[in-house]
């Protein structure tokens, strides 16, 4: 009889005990790979919204230190002067300029968005401005009231149901420049060569900016995510560990359990091999099919979630959050951990006394 | 002449326990040959178990010499001596020893070196268990358990079958029908057995006696 099946049936044969290790794992497997498959995910979705918001490149103030980030207000703006360059740029077209600052309005802090593209933003019409409707409910402000930005006066056209902390003021970027002293906090551009070249033409002929490609801001979401995503899978791995330290346990305990019929084994001629490999072979069970099930589920929590929240998740798919690599390296790294957690009892058993194994009752 | 399948060379088994040095086998010679039917009786502690212990290469003498079928053991590597016991010598326990885990022809052919299972078939009809290959060994009862056991220990032809107290667990019926297996497999399979027994029952169906006291064979 092959050693595979003998360790599959010694499996089998303490079915609660086995499946009560497997647990272990499955519980551990389970927080990582949901866990980082969050990560993955926001991380995909985050490149998806950039990559359909920017165009082919973005163009900042060079103090600015980066390209801007979702919701963070900046504080470094292009010039008048400097947007009027990049607008005159031949390489550039589909030219957008956001201007994003915060005003003060009866006292209180407003968040002002300036934007050249209003489809996005889902406005309900050109003329006026569009509030968010935590400004409603704090002010008393209906459609068609009168807002009072700066010295100037805004029709109010539209009400956004837009979930947001801040009240937001969103209008055309034509009323936003007079109110931001004509500075703009940065302008998107598709190129008609390759961005990477015609991003260098910018930073040179444009005093005073910096401009990033999509890949730029690739790289930039990235190196974020992956911190983030490292430290979540740091943690959720602790107890994957805890998960295959108690197949050591439990090998140890069958081992010790067994000992009678190991001498039986090596009486009728198993090599110390061959004993050595049916109990590393057992723990790589417990860890491949334990870590197989715990992936299982998770991708099923996983489309709980993506259903349940696919409103505010948009449309990210489960590939992008539990890429090929996240499976095969779980199950992958949680097989090869077990197997290292039954060295210790694989070897004690191997180096079992025949004759004081056959005594042991 | 017939061929020498055992031989022990005045061979000595000593243990320390505690304080005292026990020698559980003490200047041991034994010959066996191809096809003899040889028991060995004597008290708890004389040494029988040892002696069968150390034939079977479980265990090394602390001096002397053992030759299986005119090899020296004690130079053979620790896998060696596990390839040789699985090749030349079938064991036969008291308790059977049958993993409860496996079926009736699973046990059969666990140390199996053919991955065909014609000899195991062969066997269980030879022990009269073949309606009872897919049953575990703890729906068998004994004298079923003990004769799979056998079944076991023949599976790979071996030179010798090394039996410790075959009946020891079974009652008379069923050590008869035990004892009336091995004998026919000696006498007319020409298998070479050695077994130990306190049972005088046992031992009156083999062709010759041994009487083992303090480790030496009187």
């Amino acid at each position: 009889m092959d050693i595979f099946r003998l360790s599959f049936k010694n499996l089998k044969r303490r079915k609660i005990r086995t499946i009560l290790t497997m647990l272990g794992v499955i519980i551990g497997v389970i927080a990582l790979v949901v866990l980082v498959g969050i990560g993955t995910g926001m991380t995909s979705y985050m490149k998806q919204e950039t990559d359909s918001m920017m165009g082919d490149i973005i163009i900042v103030n060079s103090t600015e230190g980066g390209p801007p980030m979702a919701s963070t207000v900046s504080n470094a703006f292009l010039s008048q002067n400097a947007v009027s360059q990049i607008e005159n740029m031949s390489q550039l077209y589909n030219i957008s300029v956001e201007d994003d600052f915060i005003s003060q309005i009866n006292g209180t802090s407003m968040y002002i968005m300036g934007t050249t593209t209003w489809s996005q933003l889902e406005f309900n019409g050109t003329p006026g401005v569009v509030i968010t409707k935590n400004l409603v409910d704090q002010f008393g402000y209906k459609i068609g009231s009168n807002i009072t930005i700066g010295n100037e006066s805004m029709t109010i056209t539209g009400i956004s149901n837009t979930n947001s902390n801040m009240y937001l003021v969103m209008m055309d970027i034509s009323k936003a420049l007079p109110l931001n002293n004509y500075q703009a906090s940065y302008v998107t551009a598709d190129t008609r060569s390759n961005p990477e070249t015609v991003k260098d033409d910018v930073q040179n002929s444009v005093n005073g900016t910096s401009a990033y490609t999509q890949s730029d801001e690739a790289n930039q979401i990235n190196s974020v995510m992956n911190v983030i995503t490292l430290v979540v899978g740091a943690i959720a791995s602790i107890a994957l560990l805890v998960g295959v330290i108690s197949i050591v346990n439990i090998m140890l305990v069958n081992v010790t359990e067994r000992t009678r019929e190991i001498g039986v084994l090596k009486a009728i001629g198993f090599t110390d091999r061959e004993i050595l490999s049916s109990v590393l072979l057992e723990a790589g069970l417990v860890g491949f099919i334990g870590s197989t099930v715990g992936v299982v589920i998770a991708v099923i929590l996983l489309l709980i979630g993506l259903t349940v929240f696919s409103q505010q998740v948009g449309n990210i798919n489960l590939l992008s959050m539990v890429p090929f690599w996240l499976i095969a390296g779980v199950i992958g790294g949680s097989t090869i951990l077990s197997i290292l957690a039954g060295l210790y009892p694989a070897w004690h058993a191997s180096r079992l006394n025949v004759v004081e194994a056959l005594r042991n009752e | 002449m017939n061929k020498t399948v055992l031989n022990f060379q005045n061979v000595w088994k000593t243990y320390r326990m505690g304080d005292e040095i026990v020698n559980a086998l003490a200047g041991v010679n034994l010959t066996l040959e191809k096809g003899s039917f040889t028991s060995m009786m004597g008290p708890s502690g004389s040494g029988k178990s040892t002696l069968l212990h150390v034939g079977g290469i479980l265990d090394m003498p602390t001096q002397g010499t053992l030759l299986m079928n005119g090899k020296d053991t004690s130079k053979l590597s620790r896998k060696k001596q596990a390839k040789f016991r699985r090749k030349e010598i079938g064991f036969v326990f008291q308790r059977f020893n049958l993993l409860n885990q496996l079926t009736v022809m699973e046990n059969i052919m666990l140390p199996s070196l053919d991955s065909e299972n014609n000899k195991a078939e062969e066997l269980l009809e030879r022990i009269r268990l073949e309606k009872k290959h897919d049953k575990k060994p703890n729906q068998l009862s004994g004298g079923e358990q003990q004769r799979v056991c056998i079944a076991r220990a023949l599976i790979n032809n071996p030179s010798l079958i090394l039996a410790d107290e075959p009946t020891g667990e079974l009652d008379t019926r069923n050590a008869e029908v035990i004892m009336n297996l091995l004998k026919d497999l000696n006498e007319n399979d020409g298998v070479t057995i050695l077994i130990a027994t306190h049972n005088q029952l046992a031992a009156d169906f083999t062709d010759k006696i041994l009487e083992m006291q303090d480790g030496k064979i009187q």
